[in-house]
């Protein structure tokens, strides 16, 4: 369940994160069904609450509060579409739409590399992108990989973090699922980052809200049964979902390095450590 | 004369230490390794069942014979482990290793058919070691490629050593348990009321 889900948590985050935003500056949004507003007291409540003294999320009365209107709407939308969507097409059609969209984000990736001062991954992204495109048929197929040129992923935030911008609290958004203050501005930064932001045709249009609808619900169909085991395994689905989160999120701002200096400490050594 | 410099030797001592530590970057160890490389080869024959059941009572059994549970389930209390009454661990302590132990089988599920191998290790202190391994044979652009598993070794002072904690790719099982664990204590009062909720909660996630 989890190690699956970890993995891509990030990434189907940072997806959903820019179709959503890609609605959002078309204007389409705002009537997005929610809860009442929540009271400022609320939120400073959620601050001085502290129920979480190491996780960063300040905003947590809030978030919990966004969270269960995301349930709401991954239930009775997102959930019943990306079933429909399993139910009529093939494995290999849904792994070749993937690679289709994420094909699509090369240009983004490609900027961020160059931002972060990674020339040698922005080579790969662009040899994939060319690679891709072409022999690999638009996208649909992946070639590069075949030759050695694994898929990275970069978009605005981890710019920003590389940057040495602080994440902020943690914020989880309806839709958008779990991100934080940095990584939900970066998102909106992302799309202009996307050539396709700039054609503005009615046909390029159409194509803005499949792509948007499509990449949400091909992301989240991937997810099914990873996100339901974690659910079903958790005693809290929302402190479960930020702790994944927050620790792949570190991961992937460092590039896959894993820094194994900042884990807890398991045990105590303390006692030991008067024998030694 | 004496207890001055007792002291003071003490503290060079230490900053001796904190020195030869520094200065050592994380490097393999091969005991760990082995420790991690024959439990997987245990773990692969039971991934090779094609029945959940048997596959489930076989990962059952290694986390038995391999994983520390008091000390994980201690860990995930956080700073709770402190205030927790003798009754409350007593009643918390066996409902946890059902609960990791089905986090566990969760977790390793899709590894069903694949065969998992030791890749290297990082330790973080002689008492505290990573163990990395990854799927054998993963295929480029499929979703075991860049995927790797960890393992963390605890090893006690009289060199005895048991999993700790294992994840996948910088995510831990234990630090995400834990996570949960003081979300569900701060959330029902915290303290002796918080615990008693969360035993209330892992008796229901459990089936008891």
């Amino acid at each position: 369940m989890a190690f699956a889900a970890v993995k891509i948590l990030a990434a189907i985050s940072g997806a959903l994160a820019v179709s959503l935003a890609a609605a959002t500056a078309q204007g389409v949004i705002g009537q997005t069904p929610s809860d009442e507003p929540v009271a400022q007291s609320e939120i400073d409540s959620a601050v001085t609450a502290g129920a979480t003294d190491d996780v960063a999320d300040p905003w947590e009365g809030f978030n919990r509060k966004m969270f269960s209107t995301h349930l709401f709407l991954d239930r009775n939308l997102l959930v019943p579409a990306a079933k429909g969507y399993r139910a009529v097409t093939p494995k290999k059609g849904r792994r070749g739409i993937r690679r289709f969209l994420a094909n699509l984000r090369a240009p983004g990736v490609f900027v961020n590399d160059i931002l972060q001062g990674e020339f040698g991954r922005a080579g790969e992204t662009l040899g994939r992108f060319v690679v891709n495109t072409t022999i690999g048929a638009g996208g649909f197929a992946d070639p590069a990989a075949q030759i050695g040129i694994e898929a990275h992923s970069e978009d605005f935030g981890q710019t920003l973090a590389v940057w040495g911008v602080d994440s902020g609290p943690f914020l989880f958004l309806p839709l958008v699922g779990p991100t934080s203050t940095r990584d939900g501005f970066g998102a909106i930064v992302q799309l202009g980052m996307d050539p396709h932001f700039y054609v503005r045709t009615p046909p390029a249009d159409i194509a803005r809200y499949t792509r948007a609808g499509v990449g949400g619900v091909s992301a989240r169909e991937q997810f099914l049964e990873p996100l339901a085991e974690i659910e079903s395994k958790s005693l809290d689905y929302y402190a479960s979902l930020r702790s994944f989160y927050l620790q792949s999120r570190k991961r992937e701002i460092a590039n896959g390095v894993v820094d194994y200096s900042d884990l807890p400490d398991i045990g105590e050594f303390e006692e030991f450590d008067e024998l030694e | 004369m004496q207890l001055s410099i007792v002291p003071a030797a003490r503290s060079a001592f230490a900053a001796v230490l904190i020195l030869a530590v520094a200065a050592t970057p994380a490097r393999a160890d091969e005991a760990a390794e082995t420790f991690v490389a024959q439990i997987l080869t245990e773990a692969n024959v039971v991934f090779k069942s094609n029945d959940d059941e048997t596959r489930n009572a076989g990962i059952e059994t290694l986390v038995d014979k391999y994983v520390d549970m008091d000390r994980v389930a201690r860990f995930a209390l956080g700073q709770y482990a402190r205030i927790a009454t003798e009754e409350q661990m007593a009643a918390y302590q066996p409902l946890f290793r059902k609960y990791a132990t089905s986090v566990y089988q969760a977790t390793l599920d899709p590894y069903s058919g694949e065969a998992l191998e030791v890749t290297g290790s990082v330790d973080r202190s002689a008492r505290d070691i990573i163990v990395n391994s990854k799927v054998v044979g993963a295929k480029p652009g499929s979703e075991y490629a860049d995927l790797v598993v960890h393992w963390r070794v605890y090893r006690a002072a009289d060199g005895a050593q048991s999993i700790v904690d294992a994840g996948a790719s910088g995510v831990w099982l234990a630090i995400e348990q834990q996570s949960t664990f003081k979300s569900v204590i701060a959330n029902n009062g915290g303290g002796a009321a918080g615990i008693d909720a969360l035993i209330a909660d892992l008796k229901a996630k459990v089936g008891e």
